[in-house]
């Protein structure tokens, strides 16, 4: 693979900025990591520390309340040298993983299916970022950056997903289900980011083969390939933890059962702490089906671009998963860039920026004043995390929005640039 | 072994009246034990302790054993029972090592710890929700409330104090209410295990007032089972109450309790300081102790003996004194003293019908009482600022300058406040005063760590440590605190949460009797949410949600066309039409309005 200069530097200045900022600040990883922005019960580096500790000294660290991170990650960490002593490797992991993400990314852009796909071709193709530009606006996103010297594990799930994504874009459809899998394998949510993703993977198909597969076995080859890959890596995890139940319970049904309502940016916790007694599996239900609502309808209705419809759902997850942090913002942030040219269709990007830096800026604060100042209440940080929800829900909207329009100037070439509106 | 255990017990308050009949079936004994601490303090410990056969027991002959409490742990199957009031802290500082080696005494609140016979562990708990329910009923305590998230299984922390054979079914179960404001309500059913219920005997000094007034009091109930080496068993119990009461604060008359400050001319002032006048004055230090008497300090006489206790002699001598032989201590006429060979304790033989009273006036102080110094200092606070996280901090002073101190902490944590155990660390600070890390496992030699489930079980920490001599150890650990649902709330939220103290096992004492130490409960402040807005958060969120699913939805599913075409597509639906209709009619009145201006 040709590797131009422009991407070195860019990769290279993205490793030496992170490896600057811990040598000019060594406490800065651990201050994020204690940020509640950043890490959440799922996927906080202390908590794997935790269980890490207990699983090294052969207690399980299932059998308690506070590492609910997928069992691979155990021996995997365990390997590292400990992080109190000597925190270098298992930062330059973190760094190689963020770089990792971002060739993906590279990969996914130079592919062009986000421009140019089966049964869609956009209409301002001109208008259009370059791999490089896309990884960069990834690696110098300061919620990347933030995630990143955090150590969250949702990094990881971060390269399952993009993973997934660039060998569709590439035409690999078993490796596509094989890291979607170690996506689901690690934070549940990502498998429902199958069904367009195996649409992606059948367009690549149909460009690429003679003969047309029929669809529906098609795609229940591939939900094979994806429950076996997950089956495959749960084996493993009852190899390393030896109780399947008790891991199950600990990591996915906490996923899916919300008990710990540490704050965090989404619309959960507060929500889940309010709630009255009685209402609480009803609605642990209902936001959980609002969840999974998106997938039905933007797949349908975006049949055509089915890469526009994984870059919505990340961010519907990043506003309407049970346990959000910015890493899931960040994730979101990487696509939206691959769509350049829809920026010119949106309507209200200065809204929708305007909360999120908004949200952004005074979250922390509200959040001192809370916790620490005890000078306002929960409901400072409450509203600041609806707001940061809201940002993100417009900006989703709005990208939608425009994803829509130009599937209709695509359609009615003769009315490009002319007032649109919606009946 | 058990007798060894309660001679050492006695020696360590240098009291040795029984010893040799402490066995005898069926029979009962009290004591009171009086010594005066500095500080104008006064210790007093009371004892009961009767004993029945296990025959009498197994078939519900209950003589001097209460029926209730006998009732309750045969029905809940419990074959030893520990359970303690305490509210108050022993000042170790001042008033040097514990009663009874700290193992008749609990952490502040109630503590409760059996051993409870069942086939497995689910059994054994359902017996101890058993056991805490009827005793919560018994002793008019919050004991209910201690359920599977306050319940720990120590491993090495406790060890039964009595006899068992065929030990393999017996579970310890182990429970703390940190919270627990012991009163009054306590001390009357405590009152009514006793042979004598309060009537008769020391017990009659019980007066609920001055008990629960005091600097630091515990009361205990112990149930055990003693066997001797021919197989024949007893069932034991004992009841204690420790307390130090200040004295000058208890003589107070109960009519005007209030806290006057003395006259000018009755002041003791340094008059060689230059600042020195009439309305100036530098307090000097007491030369002599308090003048007091148990009727003043205690707001009632001592009434004759209990008839039911033992007549070998020994047992007369119901109250002992410590101080020294040379002062003057003024008992009632038909009592007599006995002195003790140590220079210090004095017993005294009461008249089983007449009221005792012993009366101690203002003396200067020749050689004072020698205070035990204590073995181990622990102090455990937590660190830390904010609603979010915290760190714990136990600090161990061993004052030996010879021997190491190996001892047991046992912790036992609730499940909101989240220990990080990879945190824990160390610092010694040795003779040279230089404080430095030193890494966990030099100190700790075994951990036992069982970590919390939320909302189902407490974290329990057992740790195995060692103190070296003329060294003081500081542990510390993070935590997290967790923020929970609104309705786990008490009403007072923002007052915090209380956290059970750590319980001090020390292995290596002199003689191998057990010696225990417990630290003092914490206030833990947890994160609150805003109680007074569910609805509002409520409608909010939803309102977010349904903003974000209402636009994206609506964008989905309608169909995009321009506006020309919009307007036409308008034209043609029912609402068009009638809106063309309105409009056609409004353009045929308003000619007319413009005509009429």
């Amino acid at each position: 693979m040709a590797v131009d200069r422009r991407t070195v530097g860019v990769f290279g200045a993205a490793f030496v900025l992170r490896l600057l900022l811990i040598c000019l600040f060594p406490s800065l990883p651990d201050l994020l990591t204690g940020r509640v922005e950043v890490s959440t019960p799922v996927n906080s580096f202390k908590r794997l520390q935790e269980g890490l500790y207990l699983y090294t000294r052969n207690v399980s660290p299932y059998d308690g309340g506070v590492f609910h991170q997928a069992p691979l990650l155990l021996p995997l960490f365990s390997l590292l040298p400990g992080v109190q002593s000597n925190p270098i490797p298992t930062a330059i992991l973190y760094f190689l993983v963020d770089l990792v993400n971002a060739r993906a990314l590279v990969t996914i852009s130079e592919s062009g299916q986000s421009v140019q796909s089966q049964l869609h071709s956009a209409v301002r193709k001109h208008i259009r970022w370059d791999g490089v530009s896309v990884a960069a606006w990834f690696l110098f996103n300061p919620f990347t950056i933030a995630t990143c010297l955090a150590r969250s594990t949702s990094v990881f799930t971060t390269t399952g997903i993009l993973f997934a994504v660039s060998n569709a874009v590439t035409g690999n459809s078993v490796n596509a289900m094989l890291a979607l899998g170690f996506a689901s394998y690690l934070s549940l949510y990502p498998a429902l980011l199958f069904v367009p993703l195996v649409l992606l993977c059948f367009d690549q198909r149909l460009q690429s083969a003679n003969k047309p597969p029929n669809g529906i076995i098609y795609g229940l080859q591939h939900a094979g390939i994806l429950l076996a890959s997950i089956a495959g890596l749960l084996g493993l995890s009852v190899l390393i933890t030896g109780n399947f139940w008790e891991f199950m319970s600990a990591t996915y049904g906490f996923h899916l059962l919300v008990p710990d309502l540490t704050p965090n940016v989404g619309l959960w916790w507060y929500f889940f702490i309010e709630m009255f007694d009685s209402f609480r599996e009803f609605f642990l239900g209902v936001f959980w089906l609002h969840l999974a609502s998106y997938v039905g309808g933007l797949t349908m209705r975006l049949r055509r671009q089915p890469l526009f419809v994984v870059a919505s759902l990340l961010g519907v997850f990043a506003i309407f998963k049970p346990y959000p942090s910015i890493s899931d913002a960040s994730l979101y942030f990487a696509t939206l860039p691959l769509y350049r040219h829809l920026f010119p269709l949106m309507r209200y990007t200065f809204f929708a920026i305007s909360a999120i830096l908004y949200s952004s800026l005074l979250g922390p604060a509200f959040y001192h004043l809370w916790i620490y100042a005890g000078s306002g209440n929960a409901n400072f940080f409450y509203a600041i995390t609806l707001v940061w929800s809201l940002g993100l829900s417009i900006l989703l909207a709005d990208s939608i929005f425009a994803a829509i329009r130009d599937e209709w100037e695509q359609d009615h070439p003769d009315a490009q640039g002319t007032e649109v509106k919606q009946v | 072994m058990t007798a060894l255990f309660l001679c050492s017990l006695l020696l360590a308050l240098a009291v040795t009246p029984w010893s040799s009949t402490a066995f005898a079936s069926p029979d009962y004994h009290e004591q009171l034990f009086l010594q005066p601490l500095p500080q104008s303090s006064l210790l007093a410990s009371f004892n009961f302790r009767s004993n029945t056969s296990q025959q009498s027991f197994d078939n519900q002959h209950f003589r001097y054993f209460p029926r209730a409490l006998g009732q309750i742990l045969q029905h809940a199957h419990t074959k030893e029972l520990h359970l303690r009031f305490t509210t108050g802290r022993w000042d170790a500082e001042s008033w040097g090592s514990r009663p009874w080696r700290g193992s008749k005494e609990g952490g502040t609140g109630v503590e409760l710890w059996a051993w409870i016979d069942a086939p497995g562990d689910e059994e054994a708990f359902a017996k101890w929700i058993t056991l805490t329910q009827s005793l919560s009923g018994l002793f008019c305590a919050s004991l209910n409330f201690v359920d599977s998230t306050r319940t720990t299984r120590p491993v090495v922390s406790f060890e039964p104090a009595g006899n068992h054979q065929g030990a393999d079914g017996l579970h310890l179960l182990h429970g703390t209410l940190p919270g627990e404001v012991v009163c009054t309500e306590n001390l009357t059913p405590f009152l009514k295990l006793l042979p004598c219920k309060g009537k008769a005997g020391i017990s009659t000094l019980f007066d609920g007032h001055k008990l629960f007034d005091a600097a630091w009091q515990s009361m205990s109930v112990d149930v055990q089972p003693i066997c001797t080496a021919e197989g024949e068993c007893t069932v034991q119990i004992e009841q204690t109450v420790d307390m130090v009461l200040d004295i000058e604060r208890s003589k107070r008359p109960r009519a005007n309790p209030i806290p006057r400050p003395l006259p000018n001319d009755q002041l003791a002032c340094d008059t060689s300081k230059p600042y020195n006048s009439e309305d100036t004055c530098y307090p000097l230090e007491r030369i002599t102790d308090n003048a007091w008497s148990l009727s003043e300090v205690f707001g009632r006489n001592l009434d004759g003996v209990c008839p039911l206790t033992g007549s070998d002699g020994t047992s007369e001598q119901s109250v002992c004194l410590r101080v020294p032989h040379e002062k003057q201590v003024f008992i009632t006429q038909e009592a007599s003293e006995i002195k003790k060979d140590d220079g210090f304790t004095r017993c005294f033989s009461l008249s089983p019908s007449q009221a005792f009273d012993i009366s101690v006036p203002e003396q200067t102080v020749t050689t004072p009482v020698p205070i035990e110094e204590p073995i181990l200092n622990a102090e455990r606070t937590i660190v830390g600022h904010g609603q979010e996280r915290g760190g714990m901090r136990i600090i161990f002073g061993n004052p030996s300058n010879t021997t190491a101190v190996d001892f047991i902490l046992f912790e036992s944590l609730p499940w909101f406040l989240r220990p990080y155990i990879h945190t824990l660390q160390a610092t010694i600070t040795g003779q040279d005063g230089i404080r430095r890390e030193i890494p966990t496992k030099d100190l700790v030699s075994s951990t036992y760590y069982r970590p919390a489930i939320d909302r189902e079980r407490g974290t329990q920490l057992e740790l195995a440590l060692s103190v070296p001599a003329a060294s003081t150890v500081t542990l510390t650990y993070d935590f997290e605190k967790a923020i929970l649902r609104y309705t786990e709330y008490p009403p007072d939220a923002n007052r915090g949460f209380n956290v059970a103290p750590a319980v001090i096992r020390i292995l290596n004492t002199p003689d191998s009797a057990p010696f225990y130490i417990r630290s003092t409960s914490l206030l833990l402040p947890l994160p609150t949410p805003d109680f007074s807005m569910p609805y509002n958060v409520i409608i909010l969120t939803s309102t977010v949600i349904a903003l974000a699913f209402g636009t994206v939805f609506n964008i989905l599913v309608r169909r995009v066309v321009s506006v020309d075409e919009a307007t036409a597509l308008v034209a043609q639906t029912v609402k068009g039409r009638l809106l063309g209709k309105l409009i056609a009619l409004r353009d045929r009145i308003r000619p007319k309005q413009t005509k009429v201006e």
